[in-house]
């Protein structure tokens, strides 16, 4: 998991055809990587990296900062050796004071790795005004310095704040271990080239004592190992230098050649407080950088989905065959009776049991010589016996709630080949008084208009 | 007619039957009694074609629950029986011993395969015999009639485990004698309403239908856990899909391009329509993402848009039943400015003696005050440069993103606790009560944090977004039916 992979899922999510499909069986054929988001989105990275346009999103951008970082690494280092230089040039008239150069490289290096800490703490502010003093931001402004083509290509990336935090301190980091580098090899070329006469001086009351005492804390990490590399107090007494009378005192100059021993002290402190105390930051912000990848790449805009998609199951519940359209008849029946007679040759009842056809009947004011019960619990033999004895016109009363059957089409196209007429009449619920709902008698008109018979007849 | 004494020989439904590892349940019964409608609800599949006309279903149709391809059950919606007189009569014409009864059924359909007049009962009749459990449906609220014994009798004949599911088309009830008769047949009589299910009623049909079989009790209890885990998702992509919709809309940006030197009315107001009708299609769209999310996606737009009629996004009516009261607002922009006060006061350590909350409590709270009306300002861009365009967003009204929200959600909930076996129109009956069931005081607060910066127009992080659906999903969660 790096930059690289980070961007490469970025620009694969930005373009992502993935169906959920693909997506759920990646997740079950890659079964070890499962409940481990990071490395499933490694490996479906891994999978799908070839879809993506060459040069990939995240070489261009891995060749802008490698690029940036270089040549900002290379300034850097040349201003450190430059500044180092110009701290330590002796123009023979006055000795170089040493608090200078401890500023730069105790110091300075103190102060801005204080300020890296503060940074790494605030790293998860989108706006963290640490981040944004410190050069390695400005890396980004030279952007604008890149060709056109490339520009257009990373103006599109919209990387998480956090990570990008992260690379600007890791970054820094570099840069100012190369200007520290630059300052190590100044303070080196300098001593091994020139002589130089180390002395300090200040406007404070400091005895030579309390000097020593506070070189002796700041040397605490070598003073054990490397006792010469720091400074005595005859040392500091013989070194200690006055502006006044604009000459060297005769002590110093009688002691020329120990003032150069001060050297030590300070390349070790370049060495450690610049260097090596800048490395561990640098380590820091390494692991800050991978962390902040990491929660990164769980944050990126779409991932969520994915992972969801990868794990969660699809559930589905549809029909895998479409359903053929039904296109129901709408012709209304036009062999319509509005009111009944008062006798029939025949009234027979679809499924209505005789008592209650006489009761029906009789509340229609019908009379009949002949009522049956036909279809419901009667055999398809005891049918075609009561068709056998009908006759004439046949009053046929139906439950309007229940739609009409083949079975029922099949009993009326044996009936009417042999009766003269055979009305159709839907009755409701003994409940609702044998009233019926005018979308009830519908769904009868339009089977009978299916059967189209002269001899059918419905009564509305 | 004499009854026949034949053998029968092995039938591969036998075989089918051994090879189908997962359960399987036809849907069968008189026609028109509300097969399609229980299925349709079982199912959460709108596809169904449902109607009062006979005959809507002329072909077998399979429902599976499948997980990753898997299938843990399988509905079969089925025509209704046409000629089962006939049918039985054909049966009763084999004089075989109960054991024997199932393969006369399937000589039944072995010999009437190309027979038009019993196409129903065939398809009807195939995934009872390869396997399948079967539920007969009746409407309770017409009365019983005997007519219904000859479809009980040849289900009967199949031998297989069988429940009678008494649904209720009407409201008239004779589930009694209903009840009476179909004791008789069935071994479990369950009544149900698929146009008014809900998720513990389908989850109760669903353990009643696992106790047909032994060997089913735990393919379909696995896949009740599945549907609560099925409904979990369908609850957590409509609150990404709404989030989404609200952080869209607070910070989208409408441009328009003049010539001239000022910008004439129709312009400033051609963009402010154009403005509304983009936030307007943001919403239209998440509805029908959602409505897809929750397999309502047969819903007619025409007819939810009808619904909403007069409850447009900008109207008054909206903002009273949706929306915060002015009274509301200024709580809340109060309490948001005093928050970013408070955030003042921090930074100094307390030196501002609380100064810092007071003085953003004042400026928050009028300033929702003063925009309870305004949208966004129609700013005039680019004079310098020469190319002038009006712009207008991200919105400024604070009330917005709660009048969105509570439509989302309204909206959200309506259609997920609506059932799948309903074709009407969705009925969404503007409740101006809703909003105290959805929105708590604690919640507006959480939410005017994202709204803020929603309206800030800058980039949202993922991380914060998913905050923000979070907030969604429970609130989803409580409003929607368990």
């Amino acid at each position: 998991m790096n930059l690289k992979s980070y961007l490469d899922l970025y620009e694969l999510l930005q373009t992502d055809t993935t169906t959920r499909e693909e997506n759920r069986a990646f997740g079950l054929t890659h079964v070890v990587v499962k409940n481990r988001p990071i490395e499933q989105l490694l490996a479906w990275v891994n999978e799908h990296r070839a879809k993506l346009k060459k040069p990939l999103l995240s070489e261009t951008f891995s060749s802008y900062l490698y690029g940036v970082t270089l040549t900002l690494t290379l300034i850097a280092f040349v201003l450190g050796f430059l500044s180092g230089v110009g701290l330590l040039s002796y123009s023979g008239h006055e000795p170089v004071n040493v608090i200078y150069f401890m500023v730069m490289v105790v110091f300075f290096p103190l102060f801005t790795m204080t300020l890296t800490l503060i940074s790494m703490i605030r790293a998860n502010t989108a706006q963290s005004l640490l981040v944004h003093i410190s050069p390695a931001f400005w890396m980004e402004k030279i952007l604008y310095f890149l060709p056109h083509k490339m520009q257009e290509n990373l103006k599109e990336v919209k990387i998480n704040p956090l990570l990008t935090n992260w690379i600007v301190i890791m970054r820094s980091q570099i840069i100012a271990l190369a200007f520290s580098f630059g300052l190590l090899l100044a303070l080196l070329g300098m001593v091994a080239t020139k002589d130089i006469a180390f002395a300090w001086s200040t406007t404070l009351s400091i005895s030579p004592e309390s000097f020593h005492r506070f070189l002796n804390t700041v040397a605490f990490s070598w003073r054990e190992y490397y006792p010469s590399a720091v400074p005595s107090v005859e040392l500091i007494e013989q070194s200690q230098y006055f502006r006044l009378g604009d000459k060297l005192s005769e002590e110093m100059i009688t002691n020329a050649s120990k003032l150069g021993e001060w050297w030590k002290f300070l390349a070790f402190a370049t060495i450690f407080y610049a260097i090596i105390l800048r490395f561990g930051i640098y380590l820091l912000s390494v692991f800050g950088l991978k962390r902040a990848i990491k929660k990164s790449f769980l944050t990126l805009n779409g991932v969520k989905r994915l992972l969801s998609e990868m794990n969660e199951p699809i559930i589905s519940t549809h029909s895998s065959r479409d359903e053929k359209k039904f296109m129901p008849n709408n012709d209304s029946y036009i062999q319509v009776v509005s009111s009944l007679d008062t006798s029939y040759d025949v009234v027979q009842g679809w499924a209505i049991p005789k008592a209650q056809l006489v009761v029906i009947s009789d509340s229609m004011q019908v009379i009949s010589p002949k009522l049956f019960e036909v279809g419901g619990g009667n055999t398809l033999d005891e049918d075609s016996e009561i068709i056998n004895k009908s006759h004439g016109e046949v009053l046929l009363y139906v439950k309007a709630w229940e739609p009409p059957t083949m079975d029922f089409v099949d009993f009326l196209e044996e009936l009417i080949r042999r009766v003269d007429k055979v009305i159709v009449y839907p009755v409701g619920t003994s409940q609702e008084h044998y009233k019926t709902q005018s979308k009830e008698v519908e769904v009868w008109a339009r089977k009978l208009s299916t059967l189209n018979h002269k001899k059918v007849w419905l009564k509305r | 007619m004499g009854k026949k004494t034949l053998y029968i020989k092995p039938q591969e439904s036998m075989v089918k039957k051994m090879n189908t590892a997962h359960p399987m349940f036809a849907v069968v019964g008189h026609p028109n009694k509300g097969k399609s409608s229980i299925v349709s609800s079982l199912a959460l599949d709108d596809s169904v074609q449902i109607s009062d006309t006979p005959g809507t279903t002329t072909k077998k149709r399979s429902f599976p629950l499948k997980v990753d391809g898997k299938i843990l059950y399988e509905l079969f919606d089925t025509p209704g029986f046409q000629r089962a007189r006939r049918v039985l009569s054909w049966l009763e014409q084999h004089d075989v011993p109960a054991d024997k009864k199932h393969e006369v059924v399937q000589m039944f359909i072995n010999e009437h395969k190309e027979d038009v007049r019993f196409s129903d009962e065939i398809e009807l009749l195939e995934p009872i015999m390869n396997g399948a459990g079967i539920i007969y449906v009746v409407d309770g609220s017409k009365p019983y009639g005997e007519e219904y014994e000859a479809e009980m009798e040849i289900l009967r004949w199949t031998g297989q485990p069988s429940m009678a599911l008494i649904n209720h088309i009407d409201e008239t009830d004779y589930s009694i004698e209903w009840k009476r008769a179909l004791g008789h047949y069935f071994k479990m009589v369950r009544t149900f309403n698929p146009m008014e299910t809900t998720r513990l009623q389908h989850i109760s049909i669903l353990e009643s239908m696992a106790q047909l079989k032994e060997e089913w009790i735990a393919p379909v209890k696995a896949s009740i856990k599945l549907f609560e885990k099925y409904q979990e998702q369908m609850i957590e992509r409509s609150s990404a899909a709404i989030a989404r919709l609200l952080y869209e809309s607070v910070s989208t940006v409408e441009q328009l391009s003049f010539s001239s030197k000022e910008a004439s009315k129709e312009e400033k107001e051609k963009i402010a329509r154009n403005y509304k009708d983009k936030l307007r299609e943001l919403e239209v769209s998440t509805q029908k993402k959602i409505e897809q999310i929750w397999n309502h996606d047969h819903l007619k737009k025409e007819q939810k848009l009808l619904a909403f009629e007069g409850m447009d996004l900008f109207s008054e009516e909206t903002a009273s039943v949706f929306g915060l009261t002015k009274k509301e607002l200024l709580i809340t922009a109060a309490t948001s400015g005093a928050v970013t006060g408070a955030g003042v006061d921090l930074l100094f350590a307390g030196h501002t003696l609380l100064l810092g909350a007071g003085v953003g409590a004042v400026v928050g709270g009028v300033g929702a005050y003063f925009g309870f009306n305004e949208l966004s300002e129609v700013k005039v861009l680019g004079k310098i440069l020469g190319k002038r365009y009006l712009e207008m967003g991200p919105m400024e009204n604070r009330n917005f993103p709660y009048i969105l929200l509570g439509r989302a959600i309204y909206h959200t909930t309506q259609i997920a606790n609506r059932s799948h076996a309903l074709r009407g129109v969705i009925d969404i009956d503007m409740d101006s009560t809703f909003k105290e069931k959805w929105l708590r005081d604690d919640l507006r607060k959480a939410l005017e944090k994202y709204h803020k910066k929603f309206r800030s127009g800058k980039e949202m992080e993922a991380e914060e977004l998913a905050e923000y659906e979070g907030l969604i999903k429970g609130v989803l969660e409580r409003m929607i039916e368990k």
